[in-house]
């Protein structure tokens, strides 16, 4: 298993071909960690059947929750019950996109930094950030993503409106910036780690404040709907592409989502950078 | 060899605290220690029953909207009956937190199990002492929590002191009820280590019926017929309803003949479990 | 004779063992059937030990040391053998067995993280249902043995390791036990700490009359605690006697050292080790010690003379590849 993973790792003998290299990078350190963690977890191939169980009583539970609530009305806030399909859709492909990459990663940096092993991600000639990303990848956590599809297609078909192809490419849009969302949010967080040691509480609350988009963030009250929207960023991440997908979506709502997203970005890049500054000037 | 040498022996050794007073000693000693342990993680606990809230609020904001949209109540509960119910839900939730099946493989694989096993006492003992002495600490970092949402939430909870007498024990009961179930099925880890689905497979049940997603009034009538079978409800829904009604005195003396039923129920099947537990235990692994 | 505390006979443990080839295909196919091999941990083993005794239970790592005392200590039960400690057997874990032994693994951790020992001394105390007097009593002197004094008070998650292992000794110690199981109790400690919990454990043997049964990596902990060892191999007892008669067994040689008046060529007498000056080392048969001790004293004026055995560890060396050939 080491040579095919050998080959696509820079020769550290030859710096010039790195440098050259350097464009690509990125997607190379991706595409390598996903194999190597792809060949890991095709050796437990009994952890995709508790997977997928796990995934479909996940499921299986909300759905029931949803058919309680249609069972004493026809809509919720003004969402149908199709609607709410939807978002039960995106909330589950969002919580699997958070399983499969976002939650691992950082979950290794937390432990990385609290055993002083964070060092080897300092020493290495890549961004630290992007390398910190991209190391662990739950595949067997794409199953949520799957299933989230299957209910965001029942979901669509039984929508009154149609969904048209600009419709899709928001969709798409929105879920990718409400993603990255989570992620910045998760990685300042965890930055958090560098200045307190533990913060892995932080993140059972997080887990908790995910759950409240199994719901379109309307239904709640002003200060857990402001809260949803811009401290935890639920809001963009869940009901902005189910939005989309339900003729609710204004140019506004995609304008401030983007707006959103850069600031997000450039406040999570001067954390992380502070941060591992910090780590490297407490254990030097 | 020396039998009898041994049993001299035996009665040498007597000098022993008496069981009772010992096992009083044991709770007391779990308890404090374990309270002053989580004192110090105030933090820590604020940060994940902060988290916890945010399950109920969903289920209580859900289910106001409905009510007030079907013109102020489902099946008698209003907004604020529902505020009422959710809100006690956080207590409850807070009590019936006991150690975790999946703690049984970290429990098994770091060896703490061995470091239990050579002392002479039943391990349950120390979860059900140290958790207790949890408990307490969370109350009092509860109260605040649920200052604020009844600030926000205006629950309607007028109990008659029987209920609040019935309350105070059965919110115990409930503890103890879960304790004895999590701890069989956690104990499933020691015949194969694949447990994780089957415990996602029993939360989802106890999700929905227990009471714990929706007052068990207000599901379907084959699922409250069902739950009256199962041990779930005695750990959610009847100590909520206990206090925040409709319920009869009669059906609160009911509801605890039941939870100590369960209790015996439990007692019974930890045990048996235990014993073949620890046979295969020390087949294997030891 | 003195009682035996502990009596082992043809005690083994046989662990079947999953077998998988490494490999994608491999994985795949054992999903289907798996196959098992037996794995013998500890063959059948024998050995008595009396009241009182310290025994070192030496073996290369794998060699089945923590197997037998696991099953001494109640945590395994034996594939065949049996054995009794205190009359006791072990894996049924009465009570009142468990009430007089303690296992104390080095590398284990029960004492309470957050919080200062003596909280967790108050736990042992209500598990071990000890009454108020001898409780204090046995406490306050293992505190004193092990100089725990300023450390007691202190939680635990600030002490250093060999703080933390000596009050974690105090606290496996405290119901008196009769019998105690140490898998290595020494394990990452710095020198001056293993030789403090050395002359503990000898001086609590001594007040105590307890039997200790002890694992370790370390031949100085052998040497200071030990009469008498018990090596163990690939599940098999290889040697149990007095610590001095194991080099006898497996070192095939002694080492001589000669200062003779003037330097001179000694290499007729032996295999010559290192020599500066007059000083000479020699490395010779021990069937020949005798001959050659004498001859040189005949032949050469020595100054000073003496025979040693070869370092202990040199000797657990040649006692574990000794084994190794034998297997």
């Amino acid at each position: 298993m080491s040579a095919p993973v050998a080959d696509g790792v820079p020769d550290p003998g030859a710096p010039d071909l790195v440098l050259e290299r350097r464009r690509m990078q990125g997607l190379r350190l991706v595409g390598l960690h996903l194999r190597v963690n792809v060949m890991n977890e095709l050796q437990y191939r009994s952890n995709f059947a508790i997977q997928l169980i796990q995934s479909m009583v996940a499921l299986g539970t909300g759905l029931v929750a949803l058919a309680l609530v249609f069972d004493r009305t026809d809509t919720l806030d003004g969402w149908t019950r199709p609607q709410l399909l939807v978002v039960m859709g995106v909330f589950t492909i969002v919580g699997g996109i958070i399983g499969f990459v976002i939650e691992p990663n950082m979950g290794r940096v937390m432990t990385d930094v609290r055993q002083g092993t964070f060092d080897h991600v300092l020493t290495k000639p890549v961004d630290s950030q992007l390398l910190s990303s991209v190391r662990e990848f739950r595949v067997w956590r794409l199953t949520d993503v799957v299933l989230g599809l299957v209910v965001l297609v029942w979901g669509i078909t039984g929508l009154d409106t149609s969904v048209g192809v600009l419709d899709g490419l928001a969709f798409a849009a929105t879920l990718a910036g409400g993603s990255s969302l989570v992620y910045c949010l998760w990685l300042v967080v965890t930055s958090g780690s560098f200045w307190f040691v533990r913060m892995d509480h932080v993140q059972e609350l997080f887990f908790g404040l995910y759950r409240a988009g199994q719901y379109p963030v309307s239904v709640y009250p002003a200060w857990l709907r402001l809260s949803l929207t811009y401290l935890v960023p639920i809001g963009f991440a869940v009901t902005v592409p189910s939005e989309s997908l339900t003729g609710r979506l204004t140019w506004e709502r995609g304008l401030i989502t983007l707006g959103f997203l850069v600031i997000a970005f450039a406040i999570t890049r001067f954390v992380w950078v502070r941060g591992s500054r910090r780590y490297s000037g407490a254990s030097a | 060899m020396s039998d009898l040498a041994v049993a001299g022996e035996v009665d040498r050794l007597g000098e022993r605290e008496g069981r009772v007073r010992s096992m009083v000693r044991l709770y007391a000693t779990l308890a404090r220690v374990s309270m002053m342990e989580q004192f110090q993680y105030r933090a820590a606990n604020y940060f994940y029953m902060v988290g916890m809230v945010i399950e109920p609020v969903i289920y209580l904001v859900v289910w106001s909207t409905i009510a007030r949209q079907q013109g102020g109540s489902v099946d008698g509960y209003t907004a604020g009956t529902f505020a009422a119910y959710y809100i006690v839900w956080t207590l409850v939730r807070n009590m019936n937190i006991v150690f975790t099946p999946f703690g049984w493989e970290e429990r098994i694989r770091e060896g703490q199990l061995s470091a239990q096993l050579v002392r002479p006492i039943h391990p349950i003992h120390y979860d059900l002492g140290s958790f207790a002495g949890w408990k307490v600490v969370v109350i009092l970092l509860w109260i605040p929590i649920a200052a604020v949402l009844t600030l926000v939430f205006e629950p309607e909870l007028d109990p008659t002191v029987a209920q609040i007498a019935t309350f105070a024990v059965a919110i115990w009961g409930a503890y103890l009820i879960r304790s004895l179930l999590l701890w069989m099925l956690g104990m499933i880890t020691f015949w194969t280590t694949r447990v994780t689905a089957i415990f996602e497979v029993y939360f989802a049940l106890e999700l929905l019926l227990s009471g714990r997603l929706l007052p068990i009034g207000l599901m379907p009538g084959w699922v409250q017929d069902l739950a009256n079978y199962l041990p779930f409800e005695s750990t959610f829904g009847f100590p909520i309803t206990s206090l925040v009604g409709p319920i009869t005195n009669r059906e609160l003396v009911e509801g605890l003949l039941r939870q100590a039923a369960w209790i015996a129920i439990g007692a019974i099947g930890v045990n048996l479990m235990w014993r073949r537990g620890v046979k295969a235990y020390t087949a294997v692994n030891g | 004779m003195v009682e035996d505390v502990i009596r082992v006979d043809g005690l083994g443990k046989v662990f079947e063992v999953p077998v998988r080839d490494p490999g994608l295909a491999a994985a795949a196919k054992s999903l289907g059937k798996r196959r098992r091999r037996e794995v013998t941990a500890v063959g059948a083993v024998s050995f008595s030990i009396a009241a009182g005794e310290v025994v070192g239970f030496l073996g290369p790592n794998g060699a089945g040391k923590t197997t037998t005392l696991k099953m001494l200590s109640g945590l395994l039960h034996p594939s065949h053998g049996d054995c009794r400690v205190l009359g006791f057997q072990p894996w049924r874990r009465e009570r009142d067995y468990l009430q007089r032994i303690t296992l104390v693994m080095g590398n284990r951790n029960q004492l309470q993280w957050d919080l200062p020992a003596l909280d967790s001394f108050q736990l042992t105390r209500a598990i071990y249902r000890l009454p108020e007097r001898p409780f204090l009593a046995q406490r306050d002197e293992l505190i004193e043995l092990l100089d725990l004094g300023p450390l007691v008070d202190k939680p635990v998650r600030n002490l250093s390791l060999g703080e933390r292992m000596k009050a974690e000794i105090a606290n496996s110690l405290l119901h008196r036990p009769k019998v105690l199981f140490l898998d290595e109790p020494t394990l990452g400690l710095d020198v001056t700490m293993q030789r403090r919990i050395r002359s503990f454990l000898a001086d609590y043997n001594q007040r105590h009359g307890a039997s200790v049964m002890l694992t370790t990596h370390y031949m100085a902990d052998v040497e200071a605690l030990c009469e008498r060892v018990i090596v163990i191999h690939h599940g098999a007892i290889l040697f149990d006697g007095p610590l001095r008669d194991l080099a006898e067994r497996f070192a095939s040689h002694k080492t001589l050292v000669v200062t003779l008046d003037e330097p001179a060529d000694l290499s007729a007498f032996g295999q010559v080790m290192e020599q500066t000056g007059a000083r000479t080392t020699l490395r010779i048969e021990r069937s020949r010690t005798a001959v050659v001790t004498a001859q040189l004293l005949s032949e050469h004026d020595v100054r000073d003379l003496t025979v040693e055995d070869p370092p202990i560890d040199d000797v657990i060396e040649l006692a574990f590849a000794s084994g190794a050939v034998e297997q």
